[in-house]
């Protein structure tokens, strides 16, 4: 090359980089850097009941196991290489012990370390947003986020019983309230009637039997064999779990105000077992490192964690949770509302979904586009990465960018999380 | 604003005369440096407006100017055939000096403030040295292994100096030190480096390398030094803590940073010029009361942008203070054949 074509070469160079400084947040969120916190693996079982469902008679311990196998087998990562795996889980007591075990059984070595998150509905997206801070933080670099929640061998007996400290204290006292009375107290506060709570229930069911349908969920599944136990005739046989076997086809909202009222003793009773949330099995797992580190080991980018976060507000209203959550995560992160693309909202309960959408004030058509809890059920502790999944692959399948999931949070609080896909 | 046309030659450097407020230097080139002349023009400014009061021609590009700090005739140009000529204004025609070590193109030449007796110049060649006007070869060769656009000596200390490198790295060397095996280099701070986290801040975003192509020392914190580049950024460091990142981020131009100057009369106070064709002027944020910058994520260190002068028609390649008089006078210079002489205070916002 002459010298002019040289020094013509070296100013076209400083004006055509490709280093551009990101001009909006939205363009600070969507670059890519070498510290970003990436997931390079997504999956999760089928969601099945929890009373006569696929998995109803696998445990805790052979549906771990199970998944665990998955993340081996799928992301082809040396288990020698996994420093952490963090379960989210609510309602087994001994959760320390069944997964530290699962993890050996499963084939990955002693030297990976197991701990626990929980905070009841955010429990997975807790073990995520645990997994992210360890990397963040140069703990570790690669870990393994699980939710997962048997809810057909766990079964949620509630608060325990408190001594005066608790029992009589104005607000500390309504922990002792199920669930139920919280949606109830929802609805008469903010005045949600029964009828857009069916009419919103029926939608989740119908756009997850469209997207079930479509085959649009089937690479969020991991499918399983297990042993099925029929509850009345005692026979056992061999499933393959592998479809969300809650999502009711045909659901209408009037077909669902048919249905009885499930809790009249607290008005306004709008709760019913059909607008509400399933008791269901299952498991989710996010692989999680720094995007260096996927780099260097050939791991393929699904996804970024952005951000998450948690805000708390009265135990009695505890299914607003997301409309605190929500609006801190995009302050923190410098985003509104318009620039996200898919909204995962736990549908715990018709109020919550109802009442979450309007007072964000976010489009109805970008929040739960593969339908919710309603439709698909509610394992505790496995929602949180659930959501995750379920927004990647929709992400992926949509061609979009941003997803925030959040979810209420049992005794009062909300949590948040962001993440943008890079398929 | 007073204006002059350097007809056929594409400014590339300007700079006031440390002597007297009325005469300017500027390194000039034609066909925009890519190839053909050079031409140094020495400027005066008149009650009848700003009139050439001589000119050198060279057989190469002229990329950057210095006057002499010992000598009040006395100016060196930097020429894109590796040499560096001295000139002296009361002759005419032939540089009464001449260098030509460099192997390749010299970006920046540079007097030192503080001993008054030594110069710097860098070059695409990978190498800083050091010289003396009265010694017929270098006094120090200093590498950098990376084109090499700007070095300075520190106003505050002679054995003091810095560099930054196609490389995105900003080097301190110190004379002082023994030469050994790190070649006087005591410190070598990567400025694309995102700023420190700090509690209850967002998380900065990070950026990848990028060419370095202007930096400069502050006239009165003397551990700070601005830096502007291909990135679009100019950032502000302090020496004394080259592990922490950028003390002040600010982004707002939308082409590389050509040139960066801070204020001979307040210390937070800098000028820019960017192939954007616009020169700006911004506070560092370092100063009292300084608010901070809504809106952009990359802004960091409460800095912002105070104004902005868009007269050039081109890249605007070079921007110098006026160090006489009341402060904010400067002159500029770009690839639109023009040298402007402004009042910065008269760009600035409320």
């Amino acid at each position: 090359m002459s010298q002019s074509q040289q020094r013509l070469a070296q100013i076209s160079s400083q004006l055509s980089s490709s280093v551009s400084p990101p001009q909006s947040a939205r363009d600070a969120i969507l670059s890519k850097n070498p510290d970003d916190i990436v997931i390079t693996l997504s999956m999760r079982t089928a969601l099945t009941k929890a009373r006569g469902g696929a998995l109803s008679s696998t445990s805790l311990e052979d549906l771990l196991v199970a998944i665990l196998k998955g993340v081996k087998e799928r992301s082809k990562l040396d288990p020698a290489l996994l420093e952490e795996i963090v379960f989210g889980n609510v309602l087994e007591p001994r959760a320390n012990y069944i997964s530290r075990g699962a993890t050996l059984a499963a084939g990955f070595p002693d030297t990976t370390a197991t701990s626990i998150a929980s905070r009841w509905c955010s429990s997975g997206l807790l073990a995520t947003q645990a997994v992210a801070n360890q990397i963040a933080s140069n703990c570790i670099d690669i870990g393994l986020a699980v939710g997962v929640e048997c809810m057909s061998q766990n079964p949620d007996d509630g608060a325990p019983k408190f001594g005066p400290q608790i029992s009589n204290h104005p607000v500390a006292k309504d922990l002792t309230m199920p669930m139920g009375w919280t949606s109830e107290n929802l609805s008469a506060d903010y005045g949600i009637s029964r009828e857009i709570q069916d009419e919103w229930a029926a939608e989740s069911s119908q756009k997850a039997e469209k997207a079930q349908k479509a085959g649009w969920v089937d690479d969020e599944i991991y499918a399983i064999t297990t042993t099925f136990v029929d509850p009345k005739t005692k026979e056992s046989k061999t499933v393959v779990a592998n479809r969300d076997d809650g999502v009711r086809y045909g659901t209408t909202k009037e077909g669902l105000g048919k249905i009885r009222k499930a809790f009249p003793q607290w008005a306004p009773s709008t709760t019913t077992g059909g607008n509400a949330s399933q008791i269901t099995d299952g498991a989710a797992a996010l692989l999680m490192m720094r995007r260096s580190t996927a780099e260097k080991l050939g791991q393929p980018i699904i996804g970024k964690y952005v951000a998450s976060t948690v805000a708390g507000l009265p135990p009695r209203i505890m299914g607003a949770g997301p409309t605190i959550a929500v609006p801190k995560l995009l302050a923190k992160v410098g985003l509104s509302r318009d620039d996200v693309d898919i909204w995962e909202i736990n549908e715990a309960f018709g109020s919550v979904l109802v009442h979450c959408v309007k007072t964000l004030g976010i489009d109805r058509e970008k929040v739960n586009p593969r339908g919710g809890a309603i439709a698909i059920g509610h394992p505790l502790g496995c929602t949180g990465a659930r959501q995750i999944v379920t927004a990647l692959s929709e992400l992926k399948r949509t061609g979009k960018k941003i997803a925030v999931t959040s979810m209420c949070v049992g005794t009062g609080m909300g949590m948040a999380g962001l993440i943008v896909s890079e398929q | 604003m007073l204006e002059f046309r350097t007809q056929g030659y594409n400014g590339y450097s300007v700079k006031y005369s440390p002597f007297f407020d009325s005469r300017i230097a500027v390194a000039t080139s034609a066909n925009f440096g890519l190839v053909g002349n050079g031409r140094l023009y020495v400027l005066g400014l008149t009650a009848n407006g700003i009139v050439a009061e001589k000119w050198f021609d060279t057989q190469d590009s002229l990329l950057d100017t210095a006057w002499s700090e010992s000598h009040e005739n006395q100016i060196l140009a930097a020429s894109g055939d590796g040499s560096i000529k001295l000139f002296d204004i009361s002759l005419d025609q032939f540089p009464i000096q001449q260098w030509s070590e460099h192997s390749k193109e010299v970006f920046s030449v540079h007097w030192n403030l503080v001993n008054k007796e030594t110069f710097l110049s860098s070059s695409w060649d990978g190498t800083i040295k050091m010289w003396n006007p009265n010694m017929p070869t270098s006094l120090v060769t200093l590498p950098t292994h990376s084109c090499t656009y700007s070095a300075q000596f520190s106003p505050h200390s002679p054995t003091l100096l810095s560099a930054v490198s196609s490389d995105s790295h900003l080097r301190i060397f110190d004379l002082r030190t023994p030469a050994s095996a790190s070649n006087h280099l005591v410190m070598s701070i990567p400025i694309h480096t995102p700023p420190k986290m700090r509690m209850g801040a967002a998380p900065a975003m990070g950026l990848p390398p990028s060419e370095a192509l202007t930096h400069d020392w502050n006239k009165y914190r003397d551990t700070v030094i601005a830096t502007g580049g291909v990135d679009r950024i100019i950032r502000t460091f302090d020496i004394r803590a080259s592990g922490q990142g950028p003390m002040a981020v600010l982004p707002g131009h939308e082409y590389a940073v050509r040139k960066v100057s801070w204020s001979p009369h307040l210390a937070d106070v800098l000028l820019s010029a960017s192939y954007d064709m616009t020169c700006r002027v911004w506070t560092d944020g370092s100063a009292m009361g300084a608010k901070a910058e809504p809106g952009n994520p990359m802004a960091f260190g409460g800095g912002r942008e105070m104004g902005r002068m868009g007269v050039h028609t081109e890249f605007a390649t070079g921007v110098d203070w006026c160090l006489f008089g009341a402060e904010g006078w400067c002159a500029s210079t770009g690839w639109d054949e023009r040298v402007l002489i402004w009042d910065v205070r008269a760009m600035m916002g409320p």
